[in-house]
This record gives C-alpha cells, sequence and structure tokens, in this order.
C-alpha cells in the first residue's frame, strides 16, 4: 500500500468511540477494505480513559477550544494540590472519562463472548449500591447505608422495618414477571410517569425504600419512567449471579469502555483494517456514489461510505463529572458479602436528590452518583481510588459535587482519609441519540450519558454493519467469528 | 492438537521502525519462508501463532507484528496489557533505524509492567560485510542500558532466527514472577459461562 488514495475503501469508519470501534470488530472477518481514523491521538472518543498528563492536556484542549469535539465537552479542568507526594507516575492512571456499569445480560457482553474479543478484556465485578444519609437534626451522624443485594440480604438487614420489607419483596417479585399480561395491567397506567409514583401508590413505599429502588436504575433526574424503571430493574435482577455469586454488573479492567473499543479496534487492526490516529476529515466531497475525503494529514481517499458521529447534532446540557483520586484503598467498600463471590472493584454510592444543599441553602433537585473504584480496576496505584462523581449539568452541578465529595470522605474515612491528590472536572453534553443514515454517509449518535450500559448503542452498529455489507450480510453470522488461530502445525524443541 | 488450549500462552509483541526486518524474521521464524523483494509494510497488526517447547514444556506463543511506519503506529495502551515479552527489531545496515531504537524502548517500558522481558535484535545481519552502520558492541550496550538480551538475526540466510524467540521464552518462564504477574487478576470476572443466577432464583415461592 504505497497510498491510501490508491484504494477505494468499502468504509472510512471516522473515530473511535465504542460504536465506531464495535463496527470495526463486526467487519474484521469481512472482506471488506476499511480506514479507520480518529482526529484525536488517543482510542475511544467520549469513551476514553486517561493518564494524568493526558487528563491534564485534554482538559487544556478544550479549555483552549482545540479539542475535536464541536463543544461536546466543556468546563474541564485539572486540579493537583500543592506540594502533594502521594501522587504515583502519571502513567500509573488511567481514568475514565465516561465510567459505565455493564450488566452482567447485557447483550454487550455476549457479543463480545461471541466475536472472541472478550479473551482481551478483564471483568471485574461490581458490588455493593450504597445510599447516603444525611445527618439528623437528632444529631444522627451522616452515614451510608448499603441496599440489601440478595433475598437473604433483604431478610436479615436492619436497615429496614419488616412490615417495609414485605413491599419490597413484593414488588421485586412483580419485577421478575413485569411483562406479564396480568401485571401489565397493574403498572401500565403508570408506564410513563415516573417509577416513584409507581412504588408508592402499589407498593406503598415510603420515600426512603423508593430511593433504595431508584439508586439500582441509576436515574440521572430520578425520574425514570415506571416502564423504563422496571426494565431496567428487571435486568438487574436477572443479571444477579449470572457470572457468580452477589454480582449484577460488570466493569472492564483498565478503564470501562474505553478498554473494549480498543480491543475491538485492535482486532480490526488484526483484520487488516488500516489505522490512523491524530487524522481527522479536513472536507468532504460526493462523487457519484462515492465519497471523496480529504484528511488533515493531506491524503486524498475515496470510500463507498463514511461512518461518523452526527456533525451536526447540537448539543445541549448534559452531566457534570469529576473524577478524584483519593490516597485511600477504601476497604469497606469493596468487600465481598456472598460467600465465593469474586472481591468487588466497583460500588455506587448515591446521594438521592434532595440530600444535598446548594450554597444558596436550597434543596438540590437531582442525585449525585458516585462510582468508587478500587485499585483493582488498574486506574491508580495500590493504596489508592478513584471515585467519579456525576450529576445532571446545572448552574450548581460542580459545586455539589465537589461537596458530594467532600461528604464521602467524612463518611468513608472520618479521620484517615487524605484530601484529593488529583481531579479532574468536566461537563459532557448530551448530542444526538438516533442514528442518522444519510446516502454514503452514515451518522452515529453521540456517546450516551448513562451510567449504566444500554443496549440500545448497539442498534446503530448493526445497522450500520449491514449498510456495509450490503446483499452480503448475513445476520445470523453478526458478531459471531471462530477463534483466531495462527498458523500452529509446526512444534518448535528447544532445550 | 486437542490440548492446545490448555497450553500457557504467552504474548510476545515485535516492535520497531519500518523496514527493520520485523516481518520478515516472523515469517521465516514461523513459515520459514523469506522474499528479499518484499516491499510491503505492514499496516494493522498481524499475528500468528507457534508452539515451542522450552526445557521440555511446551508454550502456545501469539507472536503480534506490528506496523513500524509512523503514519500506523496506532497501538493502543491497551495493546501492550499482558504482554509477556517484547523484541524490539532493528536494521544493522541502517545507522538511522538503530537511532530510533531509544524511543521503541520508552514506549515499551512506559507500557509494560516492570521486570517485562526484553530483547533488542539487530536484524539482517548477512549485510554485516557489505553495509554494517551499527557494530556489535553499539547493540549490545543499548540492550545492557535497558536490562535487556541481545543478538542479530539474519532472515535471508537463517542465521540466529530461532534464537531471540527462544531466548525470550526461555527468559519469561524463567522468570516466574512474568508468568503470574501478567496472568489474570483473582477479581476477575469469566463472562463467557454463565446463564444461572438472578435475584429470587432461590425462591420457593
Ligand atoms: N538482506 C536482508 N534483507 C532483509 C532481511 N529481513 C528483511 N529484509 C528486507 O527488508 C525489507 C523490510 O523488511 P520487513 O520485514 O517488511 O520490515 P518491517 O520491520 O516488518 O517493516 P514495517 O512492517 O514497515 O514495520 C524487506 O524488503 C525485506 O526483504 C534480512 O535478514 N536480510
Ligand atoms: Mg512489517
Amino acid at each position: 500500500m504505497d497510498s491510501l488514495g490508491d484504494t477505494l475503501w468499502d468504509v472510512v469508519i471516522c473515530g473511535t468511540g465504542l460504536q465506531q470501534s464495535l463496527l470495526a470488530l463486526s467487519l474484521s472477518r469481512s472482506s471488506k477494505s476499511i480506514l479507520h481514523i480518529d482526529p484525536n491521538n488517543y482510542y475511544g472518543g467520549a469513551d476514553a480513559a486517561f493518564s494524568l498528563q493526558e487528563a491534564e492536556s485534554w482538559a487544556s484542549s478544550i479549555a483552549a477550544g482545540t479539542d475535536n469535539d464541536r463543544g461536546t465537552f466543556k468546563s474541564a479542568s485539572t486540579t493537583k494540590p500543592d506540594g502533594n507526594t502521594g501522587l504515583s507516575f502519571p502513567r500509573a492512571y488511567s481514568l475514565a472519562l465516561s465510567p459505565q456499569l455493564i450488566h452482567a445480560r447485557s447483550k454487550l457482553l455476549s457479543q463480545l463472548v461471541s466475536s472472541r474479543a472478550y479473551r482481551q478484556v478483564e471483568f471485574l465485578a461490581v458490588g455493593s449500591f450504597f445510599i447516603f444519609k444525611p445527618s439528623t437534626s437528632s444529631g444522627q451522624k451522616p452515614s451510608l447505608v448499603r441496599i440489601p443485594s440478595t433475598r437473604e440480604d433483604v431478610f436479615s438487614t436492619t436497615a429496614i422495618p419488616t412490615k417495609a420489607k414485605r413491599g419490597l419483596m413484593k414488588f421485586l417479585k412483580f419485577v421478575l414477571n413485569y411483562d406479564s399480561e396480568q401485571r401489565l395491567a397493574t403498572w401500565q397506567p403508570y408506564a410513563d410517569g415516573p417509577l416513584t409514583d409507581f412504588l408508592q401508590w402499589e407498593f406503598k413505599m415510603d420515600a426512603e425504600l423508593q430511593t433504595y429502588i431508584l439508586t439500582l436504575t441509576l436515574s440521572l433526574d430520578g425520574l425514570i419512567t415506571t416502564r423504563d424503571g422496571l426494565s431496567t430493574i428487571y435486568r438487574h435482577l436477572t443479571s444477579m449471579g449470572v457470572f457468580g455469586p452477589g454480582f449484577a454488573a460488570v466493569y472492564p479492567k483498565w478503564g470501562g469502555i474505553s478498554e473494549i473499543a480498543q480491543v475491538a479496534c485492535r482486532a480490526g487492526a488484526v483484520g487488516g483494517a488500516v489505522y490512523m490516529l491524530a487524522t481527522g476529515i479536513q472536507e468532504i466531497e460526493t462523487s457519484g456514489d462515492n465519497i471523496e475525503l480529504r484528511l488533515t494529514s493531506g491524503d486524498k481517499v475515496k470510500t463507498r461510505l463514511l461512518v461518523r458521529n452526527d456533525e451536526n447534532a447540537e448539543v445541549g446540557n448534559g452531566v457534570s463529572r469529576l473524577a478524584a483520586v483519593v490516597g485511600s484503598p477504601l476497604k469497606p467498600l469493596f468487600e465481598a458479602l456472598v460467600e465465593g463471590a469474586p472481591l468487588p472493584a466497583v460500588a455506587v454510592i448515591s446521594f438521592p436528590a434532595g440530600s444535598l444543599l446548594t450554597t444558596a441553602g436550597k434543596a438540590y433537585g437531582y442525585p449525585v452518583y458516585v462510582f468508587a473504584h478500587s485499585s483493582d480496576t488498574g486506574e491508580c496505584p495500590v493504596g489508592q481510588s478513584v471515585l467519579y462523581l456525576t450529576t445532571l449539568t446545572t448552574p450548581d452541578s460542580k459545586e455539589i459535587l465537589t461537596q458530594s465529595l467532600q461528604l464521602l470522605s467524612e463518611v468513608i474515612d472520618a479521620d484517615h482519609l487524605p484530601p484529593s491528590l488529583f481531579q479532574l472536572y468536566h461537563e459532557h453534553g448530551r448530542g444526538s441519540v438516533a442514528s442518522r443514515p444519510d446516502g454514503s454517509t452514515f451518522n452515529f449518535p453521540d456517546a450516551s450519558l448513562s451510567l449504566l450500559f444500554d443496549d440500545s448503542t448497539l442498534e446503530p452498529v448493526h445497522e450500520a454493519w449491514k449498510q456495509v455489507m450490503g446483499e452480503t450480510a448475513v445476520d445470523t453470522d453478526y458478531m459471531t467469528f471462530p477463534d483466531r488461530e495462527g498458523i500452529m502445525d509446526v512444534e518448535d524443541m528447544y532445550d | 492438537m486437542a490440548s492446545d488450549d490448555s497450553l500457557p500462552t504467552l504474548k510476545i509483541l515485535l516492535i520497531g521502525p519500518s523496514g527493520a526486518g520485523k516481518s520478515a524474521l516472523l515469517t521465516r521464524y514461523c513459515d520459514d519462508e523469506f522474499d528479499p523483494e518484499s516491499s510491503t509494510a505492514t499496516i494493522g497488526i498481524d499475528f500468528k501463532i507457534k508452539k515451542l517447547a522450552v526445557r521440555g514444556k511446551a508454550y502456545r506463543l501469539t507472536l503480534f507484528d506490528t506496523a513500524g511506519q509512523e503514519r500506523f503506529r496506532t497501538l493502543s495502551t491497551s495493546f501492550y496489557r499482558g504482554a509477556h515479552g517484547v523484541l524490539l527489531v532493528y536494521d544493522i545496515s541502517s545507522r538511522a533505524s538503530f537511532l530510533t531504537m531509544e524511543r521503541w524502548f520508552d514506549e515499551a517500558e512506559a507500557n509494560t509492567v516492570e521486570g517485562i522481558a526484553l530483547y533488542l535484535v539487530g536484524a539482517k545481519l548477512d549485510k554485516a560485510e557489505s553495509s554494517r552502520e551499527v557494530s556489535p558492541e553499539e547493540g549490545q550496550a543499548l540492550a545492557d542500558a535497558h536490562g535487556a538480551r541481545f543478538c542479530e538475526a539474519s532472515a535471508k540466510t537463517r542465521v540466529n532466527v530461532r534464537r531471540p524467540f527462544v531466548d525470550i521464552v526461555d527468559q519469561i518462564v524463567q522468570t516466574l514472577g512474568l508468568l503470574s504477574g501478567a496472568g489474570r487478576t483473582p477479581g476477575t470476572v469469566a463472562v463467557s459461562g454463565g446463564g444461572g443466577g438472578g435475584y429470587l432464583s432461590s425462591c420457593p415461592c
């Protein structure tokens, strides 16, 4: 290959976010010619994971407006307390921009298994979910209450009064059959209203119990509909124990979704796709059925199809995120509670809506979710942890996240938790949510802001795959590959 | 061959500047072929599997050949994960190729765990008489500076072709920690099985 311009590519994929990368994986055993580029010099797009140095330069490129993300990211900044000594070398960290938990029953996992890509990813168990309880006027100190995760747990917990337990068990049993005809009739009237209404009226749950259920959905505004809420809880419950006792979700080691994107791209590269990072599209011209692209590298290439993110989508307010490296292993958060369960590497903490006050003294109306990651995630050195805090973007969100971090350090480890060693704050805007095929261009939606991996992310990938494969597409072959075996008939002996 | 899957698998990467002779070395080692006319630069990642027995024990090598060309240098951080050894290859008949090796060592060291097996190979040894530009002493000194082993080899004449592969495997298996260290952590979850479970699966009602 002397020049990229000599080939008429079947597809040029621009960007290495999860969807583009999975597309590369899905095409990796086809005979299609694939050029995969990314204007960034790193993999993963909005799902990237950064070393501290990369995080700093990313934040300053956002601040300077020299990033490649058309305003998707805003207000990015990093902070390091002066003269701190606890931080290890920059490469010892891998901070995820948009960490997501993956339910055991997610189609993403079954596709990674059937495509054999899972062999290159290490998955870790997501353990307990906690609720933050603020101090009360009666002098009760702030605390974390663990949400019971198994049936035995529900029975043995002292955090829930017996009467409420009955309501909770009744609800959980309801969810397991929620799509049966009889049950449908019960929740249908509430379908598009908030889940909390349904919990209150049909199961007589008090506000506190409602937050237990709501937390399991990780609903960003706390207003998830009954329809979506039931389906999320259903998936949570049916995911429990699937890959081992005591956990319902997993998290890929070394930075989450970013790792999956990289592994998928590598499968693409092994399959013959040509990769170029730090190379974007400068100009697009349609010529007949094909598209001519001038790349920022100066190359001119021709392709039948261009797949990329929607460049025209507007970006609205999304979520604010704060990633903080703390100098403590936070051991109590990462205990295995069921016999034979793997040691969890991730814990979830929720500050329910109303549990935090803004500086103006008003109750903050949205939940704040915290993912605590132990050093087992490979995202920080042993003895440290990473806390990822997320809430909807509002004028108060930055301050609220800072406050949550402060409160958290007080409840988890009142005396010992040192101030965070490094912080990355940014706002991630909400872009397009649907794919948009447009002639010879296929536009993927923007990366999801959800904290739980949403299987609907996979649909546009399948659509794009069909468009590339055209008439040769055989749906049952999609993402289903044998292990890639090299030539291994020669045995070499050496003593 | 049914038991091959259960052999301990070692992941070994070949890196180095374009034209150094990585692909030629690997093709000679795995397929015993050499194409002097070949001018195809590797563009993605090539991947070969080979079974190798060292000290009476068999291993399954997964050998990753990468692109040296700057524009296709797109190895991700994740590419290096779990690697047991890295072969760094330069061309003894090109001073320029040797001069880039410091950078390749930097990249390998930055992305791998401490104690990983590094091996420096001076390729195209058959050109020593006619056009050598880097002395074996220089190669050895660079390798020493990075705690790597070193040899010179020729894919064309087969001289020393097996040596870097055999030596690096030997080094890996002797450093016991390398084998286990690059393996899975105890908390890791197997996602290929499953199918059971469910929150209330034990509920008799
Ligand atoms: N004389 C001689 N030529 C060699 C030898 N090994 C490789 N070559 C030649 O050197 C050129 C480059 O070799 P490759 O193996 O393709 O180089 P590479 O390191 O894989 O290069 P990239 O794929 O671009 O990173 C080819 O023309 C080979 O035929 C050797 O041992 N002796
Ligand atoms: Mg090559």
